[in-house]
C-alpha cells in the first residue's frame, strides 16, 4: 500500500528522542495530555447546564470514534459496522440498568466485555475476508443490527425504545421518570458537571489505553499488518492474533461509548444506531486523522461543533435543512485538501515549514528541530532524516 | 402454495432494482476502484429529473431517457470533481470512501432543495396491470423490470466485448497504467463509467418510485440491498450483480414469511447468506480471485 | 468558580444505591398523597374556561404547579412582552416526512392571526404568536436534543402541534417534569388518555382506539360476522388499532374475528407489498391498514385484484395529498372523519371552510395545499392553540392547561360542526370525540353513516 494516506503518519521508531520546550525536557507529548486534563476539568464550569449536556455527548462519539480509528487507522480494517457494536453496548448498558437495576458504571463494564466478545466474534470470519469486501459484511451487520433489535422487542423495547427509568411518585400515583445523575454531595458540582467528569475521566482512561497500545510492540504488530501483511507474517507476525484482537478491542471500545451514550440519553432507540451512524464515525475519523490517537478527539469535537453549534446557532432557521449539504461539500473538499485529517494537515504544514526551514533559514547549532506541537502524534517522518534530527550534527545549511 | 409463487414473484420484481443499482455498481467498481456510496443519490435525482420532464408533459418512456442522459452528465461531473482529484483508489481506500459518503450527503440533500421534501406520486413504467396465471398475480411492472433487466445485461455485453469504449474499459479497469501508455484516454473512460452506472440508476429509481413515491430519501435502503447483490456475486461481475441482486431480492421478500423468528429482520437472510459465501468464496460467487504477490 | 448551584433534587429523586428503602419510602409518600388526594373535593364545574390557580369552591384546577412542579415553574416563560413564542418538532425527513406540511398549516395559521392583530386572550391582552420550529426526522432518539433546545435555549412558552407518537413519548417525562405545556399532539396515542400522569400533554387527534372503534360499531350493523385481516405499523401508533379491534371484539361478544395480521416496520426498507399479499391469503371481509405515512395510500395499490374486500385506511392517511399517492385506487375506501374537508365540494359550501381558503390564501398557501388535507391540520391545531389563549383568564403555563382541561363544547378552527371539543381534567381528557364514517366516491370523501359523538369514552376503547 505505497502512498497510502494511512501509510503516511509514522509510528515511533526507538531512539528517536521526542523534543519539547525547556530543551527537551518535558515532552510536546506530556505538555498535551495535562492541556487536555486541564480543558477537560474547567469546560462544564466555563459552559451552562445546557452546553456541558451537549459536550458530554461529544465525548461518547470520541471514544467510539477511537475504537474505530485503532481498527481502521493503525490496522488497516475498514469497517462500515461500528455503529452496530456502539448500539451493542448502549443497548447492554440500558437493560443492565433498567432490567437489572444494575449501576451505571457496571453497565459500561458490561457493555465494554459484550462489545469485547461480538468484535471477537466478528474479527473471525474477517481473516477470510478483505478489504472493501469487509466493509461490506460490517455494512451488513450495521444495517441488521437495528432490526435485530426490533425482532427482540421483548428485551429492548423494540421500535419503542427502552428507556432507563424508575418509579417516582407523582400526582398522587406512581411515575416512570427516566434515571438521572445526581452529583453526590462531597463535590459539590452540579448534576451535569458530575456526569460529565465521570464520562471525561472514563474516556481519558481509553484513550490513555490507547495510546500505550499503539506504542506497545502489539501496537506496532498492528501498524505492521496495516501496511504489510504478507511481510509482517513472514516476519513473525501472529497475523491472525493481531487481527481478531483488534477488532476486540476496537469493539469494546465502541461498546463503551455507546454504553455512555445510552447514559447520557437515558433511553435508547434503534434509530439511533442505523448505518448512519457507522458512517458518521467514519467520517469523525477521517476528519480528525486517522491512525493517531488525538485524531478521534477531534474528529469528534469537529463533528460535533458542526452538528450543535454551526448548525443551530450559526446558520438560520431556513438554512438549517442544508446542513448535511455543506457536510457532504466539507468532506469531498476535504479529502483533496487533507486526506490525513487535521492531524495529517498539522503535520504537512509542519512539515513544509520544515523544509523550508533546512533550506536556507539560519539556525543555531545544536538546537533541535522541533517536534510535533501535537503531543500525542508520534514523530514526523521529515525530521527522521538523521542529518536534521541529531542534535549532535550541525544543520549544514548553517555557517 | 400460490402464495409462496406470489412472494417470488413479488421479490423478483425488487430484486431487478437491485441488480440494476448492483450493476453500476460494478461498472465503477471496475472502472475505478471505488465503492461508490453515492451511487443511490445520484439515481434518486436522475430519477427526480425523470420525474420533472414526465411533470412537464413528456411520456414516461422519453421522461426516462432524459432522465438518463441528465443522470450521466452530473455522475461524471461528480466523478470528475470529486473523485477523480484523489488518485487511485485501490492503494488509499478510505478517502474515497469519505469522498463518496460526502457525494451522497450533498446529493440528498440538494434533491430535497430542489424539489421538496414531500413524496409525489409517480407513475408505472408499465403500467398497472397484471397477467394472472392461477392465483398468482404477475405485474406487468415486475415483468418490464426483468425486461429492461435483460436488455441491460445484454447492452453491457454488447458494450464490453464489441465497442472500442467497452475494450477501453475492460483495459483500463485491469491495468490503468499500461492501458495509459498504450494512449487508452484513461479519465475519459473513467467519466463514461461513472456516467453508465448514474444512467442505470435512473432507469433503477423509476422502477422502484411507484412503490414508495418520489423523495430524497428513495434510493437510501435500496443502496444497502444493491451492496449486498454485489458482495453476493462479486464486486466485478456484471452477471454476478444480476444474480446476486434476484437472489436477495427474493430471499428478502421470502423467507420473513415463513421464519417467524426472523420477520422484522427481512435482511437478515440475504446478508448470512452473503456471509457464508464470502468464507468460501471471499471473491463472491462470479468474482475474479484475486492472486496476492509476495 | 461555578455560578451556579446543584441542581434541585428531591430525595425520592436520587440514584441507586439505596433502592429498596428508596422504592419503600416512595410507596409510603404516595400512598400517602392517595389518602390525601381522596379527600380533596374532585367535582368539577362545567361553565366553561372557570380556571385559576386559586381553588375556586367547587372547581379544582387540573394542575396546581405548587404541587406538580417537581423540577421548578417558570409560568411566564416564552410570554415577551405581546408576543408568544411557542415551538413544534416535525420530520423534514424520514418515513412520515409527508407530515411536515402539518407544520406549514401550522405556521400559516399563526401568520394569519398575527396579521389580524393576534389573539386577544383572556386576561385582555393581544398577542402575537412567534413559532420556532425543530426537526428531528422522526427518530425519538433525536427528539430531547431539540426539545431541550426549544425549551431552554430558545424559552418557548409552550409546545404545539408536535408530530409522532414515540417522538413525543420520549420527551413526556421531560416536558412533565419542567412543567412545559404540549398542546394539540399531532397524534392520537390512547396514551394521553392518561393524562393523570402526563397533565401537560394534550392531544389534537381523536384516540385511535377510538377511531378503530367508531369504525367498527358502524361495519358491524351491515357485516356482524365479518373477518378483518389487519395490517399495522408495529409501534405505539398501529398496535393503538390493532388493541382496540381486539378490545372491541371481546366488549361487544361480536362475532367478527381479526383472522388475520401483518406487522409493518415503517423505518425498514420495504414496501407492504408482501404483507398485503400474505393478508391477502386470509380472503378477509375488510382489509384495515393501521400505518401511517406515504406507504398508507401505496399499499392499496398492492391489494391484488383476486382480492376484493371493504377497505379501511386510518385517519392519517385520508387527506387528498396522501391519497394521491393512491393511484387511483382509493375509491371506495372508507375512513373516519372529524374535520371538514377542504376538498370536499360540499364542505366548501360551509363558512368555516371559506374562511379558511380566503385566509390561507391570503398568506401564500397554494390551492394544492389548502385541498390537501394536510395542511388543514395544522391549521385546526393552531386554532386550538389560539382558543385556549382566549379562554384562560391569565397568561400563564398552568392557566392555560387548566383552561384546556376544562373545555365545554366549543367550535374551533376545521372541526366539523357536530364535533365539539369538550375536557373534564381526567374524567373526559379527551378534546376530539365526535366523528363520522366517510366512503371515497368519486374522488371525494362522502357521509356513509352520521357524526356520533362518544363524548367521555375515548378511554373504554384503548386496550
Amino acid at each position: 500500500m505505497s502512498g497510502s494516506v494511512l501509510e503516511d503518519t509514522p509510528t515511533v521508531r526507538p531512539g528517536v528522542v521526542p523534543s519539547g520546550p525547556f530543551g527537551g525536557r518535558v515532552s510536546w507529548r506530556w505538555i498535551g495530555w495535562i492541556g487536555a486534563v486541564i480543558v477537560l476539568i474547567v469546560t462544564p464550569h466555563v459552559l451552562d447546564a445546557f452546553w456541558t449536556g451537549k459536550v458530554t455527548g461529544w465525548v461518547c462519539l470520541a471514544v467510539a470514534a477511537q475504537g474505530l480509528n485503532l481498527l481502521t487507522g493503525y490496522n488497516g480494517q475498514i469497517s462500515a459496522g461500528h455503529g452496530a457494536l456502539y448500539g451493542l453496548g448502549a443497548y447492554t448498558c440500558a437493560i443492565w440498568v433498567d432490567h437489572f437495576d444494575g449501576q451505571f458504571l457496571g453497565g459500561v463494564a458490561l457493555a465494554a466485555v459484550v462489545s469485547f466478545a461480538a468484535g471477537l466474534l466478528i474479527g473471525l470470519p474477517a481473516l477470510r475476508i478483505k478489504g472493501l469486501y469487509l466493509a461490506l459484511v460490517t455494512l451488513a451487520v450495521a444495517t441488521l443490527f437495528p432490526d435485530l433489535v426490533k425482532q427482540l422487542e421483548g428485551i429492548t423495547g423494540g421500535q419503542q425504545g427502552l428507556k432507563m427509568s424508575e418509579p417516582v411518585p407523582y400526582r398522587g400515583t406512581v411515575v416512570q421518570q427516566n434515571v438521572k445523575w445526581v452529583a453526590p454531595e462531597w463535590t459539590g458540582l452540579a448534576d451535569d458537571q458530575w456526569r460529565f467528569y465521570v464520562f471525561a475521566v472514563i474516556a481519558l482512561a481509553c484513550f490513555a489505553l490507547t495510546a500505550n497500545l499503539v506504542r506497545s510492540r502489539m501496537g506496532r504488530a498492528m501498524v505492521a499488518i496495516r501496511d504489510n501483511e504478507v511481510a509482517a507474517e513472514t516476519n513473525g507476525v501472529p497475523v491472525a492474533r493481531v487481527k481478531v484482537v483488534t477488532f476486540g478491542l476496537s469493539s469494546a471500545l465502541a461498546g463503551v461509548g455507546g454504553a455512555l451514550f445510552a447514559l447520557w440519553q437515558t433511553q435508547v432507540f434503534p434509530l439511533s444506531f442505523t448505518l448512519t451512524a457507522s458512517l458518521y464515525f467514519l467520517v469523525a475519523v477521517v476528519l480528525g486523522g486517522p491512525s493517531s490517537v488525538i485524531g478521534p478527539a477531534i474528529g469528534a469535537i469537529s463533528y460535533g461543533l458542526f452538528e450543535d453549534v454551526l448548525s443551530k446557532k450559526v446558520l438560520p432557521e431556513r438554512w438549517q435543512s442544508l446542513t448535511p449539504l455543506i457536510l457532504g461539500v466539507l468532506l469531498v473538499v476535504l479529502m483533496q485538501l487533507a486526506p490525513g485529517g487535521t492531524v495529517g494537515m498539522v503535520q504537512t504544514l509542519r512539515r513544509r515549514r520544515l523544509a523550508r526551514r533546512a533550506s536556507g533559514v539560519l539556525q543555531p547549532a545544536g538546537q533541535t528541530v522541533d517536534q510535533a506541537t501535537d503531543p500525542a502524534t508520534p514523530d514526523d517522518p521529515a525530521t527522521d532524516d538523521p542529518v536534521l534530527d541529531d542534535p549532535a550534527t550541525p544543520d549544514p545549511t548553517n555557517d | 402454495m400460490s402464495e409462496f409463487f406470489q412472494f417470488v414473484v413479488i421479490g423478483l420484481g425488487n430484486g431487478a432494482v437491485y441488480a440494476m443499482v448492483g450493476m453500476g455498481l460494478v461498472v465503477i467498481y471496475r472502472s475505478t476502484g471505488v465503492l461508490n456510496f453515492s451511487q443511490g443519490e445520484i439515481a434518486m435525482f436522475s430519477t427526480f429529473i425523470v420525474w420533472s420532464a414526465h411533470e412537464a408533459g413528456l411520456p414516461l418512456p422519453l421522461a426516462l431517457v432524459v432522465g438518463m442522459i441528465a443522470g450521466a452528465a452530473i455522475g461524471a461531473v461528480l466523478f470528475r470533481i470529486a473523485v477523480q482529484p484523489l488518485g487511485d483508489s485501490k492503494a488509499n481506500p478510505l478517502p474515497v470512501v469519505i469522498a463518496t459518503i460526502g457525494l451522497f450527503l450533498a446529493v440528498n440533500a440538494s434533491a430535497s432543495l430542489v424539489w421538496g421534501s414531500e413524496s409525489k406520486p409517480f407513475e408505472k413504467l408499465f403500467g398497472l396491470g397484471a397477467l394472472e396465471i392461477g392465483s398468482v398475480s404477475i405485474d406487468y411492472q415486475k415483468i418490464g423490470a426483468l425486461a429492461v433487466l435483460a436488455v441491460e445485461v445484454l447492452a453491457f455485453q454488447l458494450l464490453f466485448n464489441r465497442t472500442k469504449l467497452g475494450l477501453a474499459m475492460r483495459s483500463v479497469a485491469s491495468n490503468p497504467e499500461s492501458s495509459a501508455l498504450a494512449g487508452v484516454p484513461v479519465n475519459r473512460v473513467l467519466l463514461a463509467g461513472w456516467g453508465l452506472a448514474a444512467a442505470i440508476g435512473a432507469v433503477a429509481g423509476t422502477f422502484t418510485a411507484p412503490n414508495f413515491g418520489i423523495d430524497a430519501n428513495l434510493m437510501l435502503n435500496t443502496l444497502v440491498f444493491a451492496f449486498a447483490a454485489i458482495a453476493l456475486g462479486g464486486f466485478d461481475s456484471l452477471i454476478g450483480a444480476v444474480v446476486g441482486g434476484l437472489i436477495v431480492g427474493v430471499l428478502t421478500d421470502v423467507a420473513p414469511r415463513y421464519i417467524d423468528a426472523i420477520d422484522k429482520m427481512p435482511l437478515a437472510p440475504a446478508f448470512l447468506l452473503i456471509v457464508a459465501v464470502l468464507l468460501f468464496r471471499p471473491e463472491g460467487l462470479f468474482g475474479t480471485r484475486r492472486v496476492q504477490r509476495v | 468558580m461555578s455560578n451556579r448551584q446543584p441542581a434541585l433534587s428531591p430525595s425520592s429523586v436520587r440514584r441507586r444505591p439505596i433502592r429498596p428503602v428508596r422504592l419503600g419510602a416512595a410507596l409510603v409518600i404516595s400512598l400517602s398523597l392517595v389518602a390525601a388526594a381522596c379527600g380533596r373535593d374532585d367535582e368539577t364545574t362545567t361553565d366553561g374556561g372557570n380556571s385559576s390557580e386559586t381553588t375556586a369552591p367547587g372547581a379544582a384546577p387540573f394542575i396546581d404547579p405548587a404541587k406538580d412542579c417537581l423540577e421548578g415553574y417558570e409560568p411566564t416563560k416564552g410570554v415577551n412582552g405581546t408576543e408568544i413564542l411557542v415551538g413544534t418538532v416535525r420530520p423534514t425527513t424520514g418515513p412520515a416526512r409527508i407530515y411536515d406540511t402539518v407544520t406549514k398549516g401550522l405556521e400559516k395559521y399563526f401568520e394569519s392571526v398575527n396579521a389580524k392583530g393576534g389573539v386577544k386572550a383572556g386576561d385582555g391582552t393581544s398577542y402575537t404568536i412567534k413559532l420556532v420550529k425543530g426537526d428531528d426526522g422522526y427518530d425519538p432518539g433525536k427528539t430531547p436534543g431539540v426539545v431541550q433546545s426549544l425549551v431552554e435555549t430558545d424559552g418557548i412558552f409552550a409546545m404545539v402541534g408536535q408530530i409522532g407518537t414515540e417522538t413525543n413519548e420520549a420527551v413526556k417525562s421531560y416536558m412533565n417534569t419542567k412543567c412545559v405545556p404540549s398542546i394539540g399532539l399531532s397524534t392520537g396515542s390512547p396514551g394521553w388518555g392518561q393524562n393523570n400522569t402526563s397533565p401537560w400533554y394534550i392531544g389534537g387527534l381523536p384516540s385511535y382506539a377510538l377511531e378503530a372503534g367508531a369504525f367498527l360499531d358502524f361495519y358491524s350493523k351491515t357485516k356482524p360476522e365479518a373477518k378483518i385481516a389487519l395490517l399495522y405499523q408495529n409501534d405505539d401508533f398501529g398496535k393503538a388499532y390493532q388493541g382496540a379491534i381486539k378490545k372491541w371484539i371481546t366488549d361487544n361478544n361480536s362475532k367478527i374475528t381479526l383472522v388475520a395480521e401483518q406487522p409493518y416496520d415503517a423505518t425498514s426498507s420495504q414496501t407492504t407489498e408482501a404483507a398485503t399479499a400474505e393478508l391477502a391469503g386470509s380472503g378477509a371481509d375488510l382489509f384495515f391498514v393501521g400505518i401511517g405515512g406515504s406507504q398508507c395510500p401505496i399499499t392499496l395499490t398492492f391489494i391484488p385484484a383476486t382480492w376484493t374486500p371493504d377497505v379501511y385506511t386510518s385517519i392519517t392517511c385520508s387527506g387528498k395529498l396522501a391519497l394521491s399517492l393512491a393511484q387511483g385506487k382509493d375509491e371506495g375506501i372508507y375512513s373516519t372523519q372529524a374535520t371538514l374537508d377542504p376538498a370536499s365540494a360540499e364542505d366548501q359550501t360551509n363558512a368555516k371552510v371559506q374562511a379558511f381558503l380566503t385566509d390561507g390564501a391570503a398568506v401564500g398557501l397554494t390551492k394544492d395545499e389548502l385541498e390537501g388535507g394536510i395542511v388543514s391540520v395544522g391549521w385546526g391545531l393552531g386554532a386550538l392553540f389560539a382558543r385556549s389563549l382566549e379562554l384562560s383568564p391569565k397568561m400563564t403555563r398552568a392557566d392555560v392547561m387548566n383552561t384546556l382541561w376544562q373545555f365545554d363544547g366549543e367550535q374551533v378552527g376545521l372541526f366539523r360542526d357536530g364535533v365539539p371539543l369538550t375536557t373534564d381534567n381526567d374524567v373526559d381528557p379527551w378534546l376530539i370525540e365526535a366523528m363520522r364514517v366517510v366512503k371515497r366516491t368519486g374522488g371525494q370523501w362522502v357521509e356513509a353513516g352520521p357524526i356520533v359523538d362518544y363524548a367521555g369514552t375515548s378511554n373504554s376503547f384503548a386496550s
